[in-house]
This record gives C-alpha cells, structure tokens and sequence, in this order.
C-alpha cells in the first residue's frame, strides 16, 4: 500500500479553491455522514477533506493535486453501497458527486440519455418516464446515484429480463487519477473497436477513475405490467420452478424469491399481512413473484395462462394474480421492505451478495443455513430468484459484536468456498468494496486477479483511487 | 345459504390526485382508477362469509362503464353476480340518491341476509352510504364492524365485534343486516389466476334509469339529492415552521419563547 500524504493545511486551501469556499469541508467540518455508507458495520473511517464537486473540470484539478501530493480520493454519490465501497477507509478527500444531478440531454432518435453521476436513479426513471421510454435498471436502493449504479454495475430485480447496468451504458466520460479526461463509448447499438475500457469502467467502483458523465441506453416503455405470486408448500419445489419459468420462454422481467420467515418479518414491519402465509388450508413454505411487461392484456393473459399451467405441474399451491394499483402498492410496498424488516429485527448481521446458477440456488440456501447451524448464526435470505442473485443474511440478536464477527469470518469464508465450487460469483450487484476484497482473488482466481492488479496500476500508478477496494 | 350483497365504489386515487386552484375541480387525467380501498375489506369479509356459511355473493356499483372493472375484481375473488348501475341520470348524485338507486337496482334480484359497505369512500368521505342503505334496506345496521363471528340464519342473528373509540364492543343484531367493514381483520386476498380468468369475460348486469323497476325519476341524480357542493377547492395552506437550532436545548426552548411572546402567544 502506498504511503499516503495528508491534506496539509495549504492543500485544503488549494482544495477550496477548486470548489469554493460553500463546497468544501475540512478537518472537524467534515460531516460524519462521509465516514461510512449503509453498512456501517465495516467501520467508521471520516475523510480528512470533502469536495462536492459540480463540473468535470473540478474533478480533473481535484485529481490532479492529489496526484501529485500522493492524497487518497474516494468518489462518493449519495452513500448507499453495502461494501464500504464509497467509503474513504485511508481518509483523504471524498469527491462527492451528488451536486452533479442534471439530465443533460435525451437523444430520442437513438433511445439515449445523457446524466450526470449524481443523477438519484428515482429521478432518472421518472423523467424518462415522461418521455415515454423506459430505463430498465432497477436496483432496490431507489436513492442511490446513477454514477454508483455504473460504478458497481448494480443489478435490481429486472436484470432477467434486461440485464444489469452494464448492458444499458453507451458512453463515459472519466478523470483518470492524473487528471486527465477521457471519452468512452459513443451513442451507437454496437461496436468492435478494441478493447473495451468502457466496460472496464463499469464495475471498477471508482478504483480506475471518476465518472463524470454517462450516455445511457433506453427501451420503449412497456405499455403494462402484471405480477403473478406463486405460493408452494416446499421450498425445493418453489426454487425448481425458476428455472423451468426460464425455459418456458414467459420472458419475465423479474422473478423474486422469499422464505416464509422474511414473509412474516416483512407483515410485521409494515403492519398489513400481503402475502400468505397459509392458503387453501396449506401452510406456505415459500413463494415466487413473477412480473411480465407487456403491449396489451391479452400478453399478459397468454403468459399468466401458461405460467399458471407450468406452476400447477411444479407444485404451486395457485396462482395469485396482483394486477391492480391497490394491489400493486401493497405487494411492492411490502417486498421492498424486506431488508428494512430483517434490519429491524436483528442487533447485527452481516450479508452474502452471492450469484448462483438457478439451478443450485435450493442447494446453496441449504448449505448456509446448515452452516449458519454450525456457527451459531441466524440466516434469513431473500433475493432474485430469476437470475440466481442471493440476498443471505448472517444475524444475531445475542452475541456481542467481537464474538459475531469471529463466527460470521468462518461462515463467510466457507459460503464464498461453497460458492465458487457450484460455479456462483462473490457478488452479484453490490460489487466488492472493502467489505469482499479478501474473498475476490478465491473468486475469480489467481491469474485474473494478477491482472486485474495490473490493469489497476496502469490506470493508477500512485494508487489514489479509492485505496484498498476491490484489488487495490 | 346466505344471500350476501357487497357495496362497492370506483374511485381515483386520492393519493395521485390533485385540484385545480383555479378552477377547485379534481384534476383526474392520467390518476388510475381504484375499487374504494375501505370496500376491498367489505368484499373480503364477504368472501370469509361465503366461505364459513356457504351462500352467494352480489357486487353492486352504479358509476360509468368503466366501473366495471371494480365489479370483475368482486368476481375474481367469488362474486357470482355483478350489477351496474349507470346513467347520466345517475349524475351528481349525493349520498340520498345514490342510496335511493342501489337500494331499488339491487333490490330486483331479491333480498338479502347481510350487505356490506366499506366505511368510507376516498372521494366523498362522507360515511353516510352505510347508515342510508340500511335504512332504504329495512335493516339493522352495525357499523364499524371489525370481526363478524357468527350469522345464525336460522336463529337470524349475527354477532359482530365493533370498534369504538373506548375498545371493541360485541353486538347481536337481526337478519337482514347492513355492515361497514373495519380493515382490522380483512385484509384483502389476491385473486387467484382462474378466478381473474372468469371475471374477465364475466356477464355483468347493467341496468339504467329505464330499466331499474319502479324507479322514480325526480329521486335519482342530482334531482334526487338532498345537498349541492357550490364549491371545491384545496385547504390553504399554512406557513411553514421555523427550524430553531440554538445549539442546546435552553437556547432552543429560550428562542421559542421569544418568538411565541413576540406574536402576543405568551
């Protein structure tokens, strides 16, 4: 690790001077919001300096000083990660983007739009909205940044259907650590013109450089959407239809995952009991949401046939149709409050972010639970069922903090082993931080990981740049 | 077997409406319209009572064509007849003449043993509709009803838990009876993709000021009604607070009392 440098005094005077006076925090100024992101459990680490930055150029000088100066710089959008990934864990300067929230322009014709990084992805998707277009991601923090979701190439549930953020970036302007700006990408459908360092952006947590602007990809808006709960009395068979809804060719945009004990957490936190926890006299073990987009109700109506055929031979206790707006409200209301509800629930817990082929997605919440067993830890999960993305949660409402961690180090060492052998990935949206890093070279292997080093030392020969995330 | 008729209402939904401060009408363009929230837990205490005593469920509206859509979601969820009540005679209707026009459209596909109302509607609010229709009905009535424990059809009596103001309190009342449904216990069900499936191509009824028997003109609409709204318009808005932050609490409670003496408060 380099040997970094503080902000002296005359830096944070040079500092001030990019972004002015109203812009700048320094020293005791320095609101502790900056000192972590939504998991507060990976530590407290407060920037010595932060830059709420509103221009390119800004960032570019920014960079540049620190550069010079050997100063760590994190970028940060609004704080939402659950890595630690915007969170300065050797101090420095935070270069926060969340002044950058302008929608710069739309280029219909071409189904793009061009946004600032601190644009919150709530406000993105309801401003295309009113362009008539649809911009698929749709990861579950709705406040989170649009520059976060490309800097973590963050998924949500419509990732089946739509794939991830990565899919739906065109084009990037980025500082590099040396200050230099750059232009990734153009507004085209395709290209074949070397490598892809826009791609390697995309993901890189802001270890490669600092976006600064993005051209992203937007589809026609579907004109109406339906979900379609299945509710069964084993979890085995519930998990074995996802697979099967694949096949099928039903295309939907999302299939979600939940166990009957995030159900009753869920009912309990939001106070309404939405989705059921007995039917037809049945005691329900866990269920699957399935949501279709479409052009007309005859779409849907195709698709709910078939499923509701296909869920029948696989063991759905019925078919449950929430189509609508009371419905909707209530059943949305209540799926996104899931992680609110273990939260709520639980003195600390830890996460797995953990992507799987579907196929081993039973196998796999088998394993942690019989290893949650072993350890002595609660394992409460959720997730995206349709594309395998696992939500597991280590909890405890007893231990204290030194002897959960000693237990939760041995569980998660043994999940991401167990992951890599059924052929998973260590994260499937929230990326790697710092929280992951010590399990990333395990996970893609040593070769992989050598480069990837490498490809980091290129971009960044000091090392400034968010240190000590992902493989710095 | 009971005869059970639940009472139901589209409306926009209030949480997406907004009102024109010029004109004080309610802006409704592109607002989704909604079967009255409170009616989904009168149609679900319905369902329970179908399903614990046997018996058939009719779904009544009156509201344009387009309110059919509430009446298939009655039928998704066990409705086995649905009736509409549309015409623009029926316009501006208060709560007397609509109580007046569902109480004789409903009436001409026989009596029954229990109707259930929401409490409330999200549009209207005035919370009249129950006590109304009970009365055109002949009924006893109970409102607030929170859990229906028993219907003796033969002892012709239903036990029904309600919620006051100082707790719940345990009724009897007499066959036939007019209920408004608490939420507490009757969260609505989602239907299932067959019963959707039959609803969606469901023979609703639909009957007009013409064909309503014994109908009298000058009792329907706004003819009928017994109140006229001379004007909406939005509450005005109040000026918003002052944030005191002092540094410490004296300081804080210090200022406040400055302010308050200031306006002649204290």
């Amino acid at each position: 690790m380099a040997n970094f440098h503080s902000v002296t005094p005359e830096l944070a005077e040079a500092l001030k001077a990019i972004v002015g006076e109203k812009r700048f925090q320094y020293g005791d100024k320095v609101k502790e919001d900056y000192s972590h992101d939504e998991m507060p459990i990976y530590g407290k680490f407060p920037p010595e300096a932060v830059c709420e930055v509103e221009t390119t150029e800004e960032v570019s000088a920014i960079l540049k000083l620190c550069n010079e100066n050997n100063i760590p710089v994190t970028a940060r959008g609004a704080g939402t990660s659950l890595t630690g990934a915007s969170v300065p864990i050797h101090g420095g300067v935070v270069v926060c983007t969340a002044r950058m929230n302008k929608i710069l322009s739309y280029d219909i014709p071409n189904m793009a739009v061009t946004v600032q990084p601190g644009v919150l992805l709530q406000d993105l998707a309801a401003d295309v909205d009113k362009q008539g277009l649809y911009y698929p991601p749709d990861p579950g923090s709705k406040t989170s940044t649009v520059g976060g979701n490309v800097a973590t190439n963050a998924g949500g549930m419509r990732a089946v259907k739509y794939g991830s953020t990565r899919d739906y970036v065109l084009a990037l302007t980025v500082v590099l650590a040396s200050g230099e700006v750059m232009h990734l990408g153009k507004t085209v459908c395709k290209t074949s013109t070397g490598y892809s360092l826009l791609h390697l952006m995309i993901g890189s947590e802001g270890t490669l450089g600092i976006i600064t602007e993005m051209t992203l990809k937007l589809v026609p808006k579907p004109a109406m959407n339906v979900s379609v709960l299945l509710p069964f009395e084993r979890i085995e068979d519930c998990i074995a239809t996802v697979p099967k809804i694949r096949i099928a060719n039903l295309d939907p945009q999302s299939i979600e995952f939940m166990g009957i004990d995030i159900v009753n957490s869920s009912s309990d936190f939001t106070g309404k009991k939405i989705f059921p926890t007995t039917y037809n006299k049945k005691e329900v073990d866990a269920s699957i949401l399935v949501t279709f987009v479409g052009e007309n109700e005859d779409e849907l109506y195709e698709k709910m046939e078939k499923l509701d055929a296909l869920a029948t031979e696989c063991g759905a206790i019925d078919t449950l149709v929430i189509d609508t707006p009371t419905l909707k409200t209530d059943v949305w209301a209540a799926r996104s409050a899931f992680l609110n509800a273990i939260e709520g629930d639980t003195k600390i817990l830890d996460e797995l972010d953990v992507v799987v082929p579907v196929d081993q997605i039973a196998n796999y919440l088998a394993f942690v639970r019989s290893v949650g067993d072993e350890v002595g830890l609660t394992i409460r999960n959720f997730g995206h069922a349709g594309d395998g993305n696992l939500h597991i949660y280590a909890c405890t409402n007893d231990l204290e903090f030194d002897e959960f961690w000693k237990r939760n180090k041995i569980l998660m060492a043994k999940c991401y082993t167990e992951c890599k052998r059924i052929g998973g990935q260590l994260s499937g949206e929230h990326g790697i931080g710092h929280a992951k890093k010590e399990y990333l070279e395990e996970s893609v292997g040593e070769v992989p990981y050598r480069l990837m080093k490498a490809i980091k030392a290129l971009f960044d020969p000091n090392g400034i740049l968010n240190p000590g995330k992902v493989c710095s | 077997m009971l005869k059970i008729l639940v009472c139901v209402k589209q409306v926009p939904d209030v949480n997406l409406v907004k009102i024109d401060p010029v004109t004080g009408s309610l802006i409704r363009d592109g607002v989704p319209a909604i079967m009255n929230p409170l009616d989904g837990h009168a149609l679900e205490a319905a369902v329970q009572l179908k399903e614990t005593y046997g018996g058939e469920i009719t779904a009544v509206t009156m509201g344009p064509d387009a309110a059919m859509s509430v009446l298939r979601e009655c039928v998704s969820v066990g409705a086995s007849k649905a009736i509409l009540l549309s015409d623009y005679a029926f316009k501006d209707a208060d709560t007397l003449s609509t109580s007046y026009t569902i109480e004789k459209g409903a009436s001409m596909f026989g009596k029954y043993d229990v109707i259930l109302c929401g409490k409330e509607t999200l549009d209207g609010a005035t919370g009249q509709m129950g006590s109304q229709l009970a009365e055109r009905f002949g009924t006893s009535f109970v409102s607030s009803a929170a859990l229906i424990e028993s219907v003796d059809e033969k002892a012709g009596v239903a036990i029904v838990e309600r919620e006051t103001e100082y707790g719940v309190e345990t009724v009897e009342a007499k066959l036939p009876v007019l209920m408004t449904i608490e939420k507490t216990n009757y969260q609505p069900r989602i239907p299932n993709f067959k019963g959707k499936k039959l609803a969606r191509t469901f023979e609703i009824t639909k009957l007009t000021s013409e064909t309503i028997e014994g109908l009298e003109k000058d009792k329907i609409g706004a003819p009928g009604s017994g109140t006229i709204v001379p004007r909406t318009y939005p509450p005005e808005k109040t000026a918003s607070g002052v944030m005191i932050d002092e540094g410490d609490s004296k300081k804080n409670v210090a200022k406040a009392m400055a302010i308050m003496a200031e306006k002649g408060l204290v």
